[in-house]
Formats: structure tokens, sequence, C-alpha cells
């Protein structure tokens, strides 16, 4: 995984493993690897994954087993509402991309049906 | 969080020169800390005064609140940026020192790393290259349960590939017991390694703080700001 | 200590082997042409000679390799290693000096084999006179010549000690050892040796011991004086690479 170092590390592994979730290569339930083991393989410092599975498990997209290893959630809700929120955000920047660009919102669907 | 290294007003003095100017620097368990500055500007002088090689003119420096001396020699594992090592040693000889020397040294898990650095055990130390003996000297260092790892410019004059191993030699060597405390003026390839940071020029810090943080505050990366700064 | 004894010893055990060996197997050449049947009195003084100059050129390495053992670690790249290592300074220090001291045993108890052995082939006559003066004195000169000669190398070693723990570059650092040593020399002759001995001529006297004043014929008073010395510049060497110099 490409880093921009940027902005904070571990926003961006927050957001690539909500990513990740939402299309599916990460499965509800499924487990998370090791705190150094992620850190291993992103060859960042462990401290900065503690602090992605802490959020991860306050926004409840995540949850820690004491000693057994953090998980993905099971409820699909959770995972719906999280594409929900990425698509939401993505749409937000396209729109915000366009209007800079001078795009006004009619113009910019139409370009979009255009498109598509 | 406990500390496991303290320095108060802590300074060195060359003739006239100050190489360290009234530090005050801490380092907690679990972490690793960058000291980042341009070269001369005191990095390599305060990890030999906390590794007990030169003596503070003023100020105090403690490791597990002892003074450096034969006790904090055996709990911190230092890696200078010459080649320290006896020129009539060949490879195996350095690990067997090691296991000798350092009661903390693993010599199973010395002679892994040294397959994975593609290093000989019967290679004479004098006929290593430059990027052999960084990944030698490395292996040496981190291949013993310290608690207090000092490396002065682990990645000069590395070659990319050696610097890859020698990257994940270092996060292997972490655990929430020990502390990595890294000098380097090549930023780029270690910043995401550090918790927290330390800027040091003319012998003063003038800048310090979690790495994450001061990515989010200033909007850059921490080489950014270091090629800001100085 | 031993740890870096033993390291000592391995990092130049051939170079140890073969001067030793060298040394024994002149000697036992020289001796073999003495022994023969035709007997000239030229041809033991030659070999004599011979085995004397190659006494003293091992010895001579014996020496310089001992200053060098801690001259390297104070002035080289190694020094890194050496004093990182958690070992006291007076440990670092021992672990040299012993290999010093055996080495100079040994070298003694070989050169003065052979040398016995060469002299018992001399026509009885200059036997008599040289072993009347030898007997004497011959004891006590030898462990004075060795306690001097270690003596020697650790006041070298106080000099380079001394001179680390004062500058930090290497530029003048020669001069400045070679300055401390020759003061120590002067200070020691003036102010240790005169009116030290001067003092124990009267005891020696109303004792009746037999030990003499003179120096170059050796006696022990002047053997314990090199001890203490030595004690000296153990512990001051030792307390200096402890505490006080900057690698």
């Amino acid at each position: 995984m490409e880093f921009n170092n940027n902005i904070p590390i571990y926003l961006q592994i927050i957001d690539s493993i909500k990513q990740d979730i939402v299309v599916g290569k990460l499965k509800a339930g499924q487990k998370m690897p090791s705190v150094r083991e992620l850190a291993g393989i992103l060859k960042v410092n462990p401290n900065t994954i503690q602090r992605v599975y802490q959020e991860l498990d306050r926004e409840k997209i995540t949850f820690t087993k004491r000693g057994m290893g953090t998980y993905v959630t099971e409820e699909e809700k959770t995972i719906s509402s999280l594409k929900e929120e990425i698509s939401q955000k993505i749409i937000l920047d396209f729109a915000e991309g366009m209007n800079k660009l001078g795009f006004s919102n009619k113009e910019l669907i139409n370009t979009l049906k255009e498109y598509l | 969080m406990e500390q496991i290294l303290k320095a108060t007003q802590l300074s060195k003095y060359f003739y006239q020169k100050k190489a360290l100017d009234k530090v005050d620097l801490s380092i907690e368990k679990g972490k690793i800390y960058g000291i980042l500055g341009p070269n001369g500007g005191g990095k390599s002088t305060f990890l030999k005064i906390a590794a007990g090689l030169l003596k503070p003119s003023q100020g105090e420096i403690t490791i597990d609140n002892k003074k450096p001396g034969v006790y904090t020699k055996s709990i911190v594992s230092y890696l200078p940026e010459i080649n320290h090592l006896y020129k009539w040693m060949k490879v195996k000889d350095a690990l067997n020192f090691f296991k000798d020397l350092y009661a903390d040294f693993n010599i199973e898990r010395a002679k892994e790393s040294l397959k994975f650095m593609e290093l000989e055990e019967e290679e004479k130390i004098t006929s290593l290259s430059k990027g052999m003996m960084g990944r030698l000297k490395l292996t040496l260092v981190l291949s013993r349960k310290a608690k207090l790892y000092l490396l002065d410019e682990p990645l000069n004059g590395i070659d990319p590939i050696s610097r890859e191993k020698i990257i994940t030699s270092i996060l292997d060597s972490y655990s929430e017991k020990t502390s990595i405390l890294i000098c380097s003026h090549l930023i780029y390839y270690i910043e995401k390694l550090l918790d927290y940071v330390f800027f040091l020029s003319e012998g003063r810090i003038i800048l310090s703080g979690n790495a994450e943080d001061l990515r989010n505050k200033r909007g850059m990366s921490i080489d950014k700001l270091f090629q800001e700064v100085f | 200590m031993m740890t870096l004894l033993k390291y000592e010893i391995y990092r130049r055990w051939k170079w140890l082997v073969l001067r030793y060996a060298a040394l024994i197997v002149i000697g036992a050449i020289l001796l073999n042409r003495v022994s023969s049947p035709v007997y000239q009195y030229e041809f033991i003084g030659e070999s004599i000679g011979k085995f004397a100059l190659t006494s003293l050129v091992i010895f001579i390495i014996i020496i310089v390799e001992g200053i060098n053992m801690l001259k390297e670690d104070l002035f080289e790249e190694c020094g890194y290693l050496t004093f990182t290592i958690p070992e006291k300074g007076r440990t670092i220090l021992a672990s040299k000096l012993v290999l010093l001291l055996l080495q100079l045993i040994l070298w003694t108890v070989i050169t003065i084999g052979f040398g016995s052995i060469f002299f018992s082939k001399l026509p009885y006559q200059e036997i008599i006179q040289i072993k009347s003066q030898i007997n004497f004195y011959f004891f006590p000169t030898v462990l004075f010549l060795l306690t001097a000669f270690f003596n020697f190398v650790l006041m070298i070693h106080f000099s380079l000690t001394l001179t680390k723990t004062l500058l930090v570059n290497k530029k003048y650092s020669g001069l400045l050892s070679i300055g401390i040593f020759f003061f120590l020399v002067y200070l020691i002759e003036k102010v240790y040796y005169g009116p030290f001995l001067n003092q124990i001529k009267h005891i020696s006297i109303e004792v009746g011991s037999r030990s003499n004043i003179d120096l170059l014929s050796g006696g022990y008073t002047a053997v314990f004086l090199n001890i203490i010395l030595i004690a000296i510049f153990f512990t001051a060497t030792a307390y200096l690479l402890e505490k006080k110099i900057n690698i």
C-alpha cells in the first residue's frame, strides 16, 4: 500500500480497511491481522496500527476479543451504512470538485449522464 | 507510561563548540522515536552519550534511572554509524563475541537474521561491502533483547534492497517492553516507523511531537516539515 | 575478564605460537651447533649473541603489542565496540595486561632456560666468575626487570588514556601522550625512587637484609617499589577508562 506521508497514516489505513470491507475483500466476521502482523506488512509503526484498530472498534466497524484478536463486524447493517458513508463522500468530493471547476449543479448532472 | 531514558539539561562541549546545548528529552517504553536533523547537529553526540562513549559536560542523562555505566550498557544496544567491529573477525566471530559478552543476545535469532540478510558466517569482516556491513551490524544489534535500541543512521549508504530488510528487522524487534531511538537525516524512509520525533539542530531541540499529530497539524509529511524547518 | 582474555588470545593465537616457536627453534638450532664435538669459543659467543638478539627482538614485539592492545581501542573505530560492552574499565584493562604478563613470563622462562644451557657450555673458569655475580642478585634482578617493563607498558597505557580524556582530536594525541609519559618518568625518578629509597636504605642496614639499593643489580625493595607503581597506574588508568574517557 502506498502512503501519502502528508496526511496522518492511521487515517489512510482506516480508509483503506473500510474500503476493503465494503467491496468484500474483508468479509463480515473475518479475523484481521494482528497489530504486529499488519505493521510488518504495511511497514508502519505498530502503535499506528493500534490506533487504527481502536478507531475502528470505536466506530463499531470492528470488534476486538481480548486475547483473540480483532474481527470485522458481523452486522450487515454496519457494513451497508459504511458503504453509504463512503459513497456519499465520493459524491461530495465529485460535486465539490466540479463546482470548483465552474460547473453548476445542473450542468454537473448532465455531464454525468453523458459519461454514463 | 514508563520512561526508559531521561536527559535533563544535557550539554556537551568540544573546545568552544556546543554539540549539545541544554537538551531535555525523555523516551517512553514501547515507542519508536526519531531524532532528526542536519549533519553535525548533535544527533550522534546524543546517542554516544546515551551509549556511554562520551561523558556529559553538563546536565544529566539516566537510562532506566541509572547513569551510563556497566548496567546501562547491558540494557542498551547501540548501532554506531562507523564500522566498529574488530577487523580480525569473521562474521561468526562477531556473533560469538556478542553471545559471550551480552547475556541478552539471541544467537539463533541472529543466525536466522543472517540468512535473511544474505550474509555468510565464514566471511571476513574486512571483505564486506558497505551494505553487507550495515546489515551485519544491524543483525548483531537487533538480535539482543535490549530495553533500548540506539540506531545511528541505520540506512546511510544502504542499497534499496538492504534498506527494506533493515526496516523489516527494526519492526520485528519492536515490543511494548522496548524502545527504539533512530537518528537519521534520511527521513522519507523511516518516518512511517516513528511514534514521536525530535528535531535537533546546533545542539538544541527546535521541534518535537507525535508524528501523526504533526502530519495533521502541519498538513505535510515529516520529511517536508524537516526540509521546511532546515 | 576471562572472556575478554580469551578473545585477546584467540585473535592473535597464530602470531603467539609463531613467536615462541621461533624463539625455541632458533635456540635449539644454535644450541645444537654449540654442542658439536668441535668446540670453539667464537662459536659459543656468536651463538649466544644470535640467540640474545632473537630474544630481544621477540621481547620488543611483546612490548609493542602490549602497548597497542590498549592504543587501538582508544584511538580507532573498534573502540566503539570495546567501550560499549558491559564490562568495567578495570576488566578491559586487566584482560590485556594478563596476556602481557603471561607473555613476559613465558619469554623469561624460555630465554633464561636457553641462556643457562648456553652458559653451562662455557669453559669452567668463566662460569665460576659469572655465576658468583649472578647468583647473588639473579632472582630479584629478573623480577625487577619484569616488573619494570610491565610498569613501562602500563605507564604508556596511562599516558594514552589520560590523553584521550583531555583531547578529543587525534591530531596532537601522539605528542601529548609522549609528553605525559616523559613527565611521569621524570617525576618518578626525582620524587619516588630517590627519597623513598633513602628511607629504605636505613631500614635495610639495620635489619641486615641482603637487598641492595643499587637498582641495576636489583633488590627486592626495588621490585616492591615497582609493584606499588603498577598498582597506582593500574588503578588510575582503570578509573579513567571507566569514568572519564570520551571515545
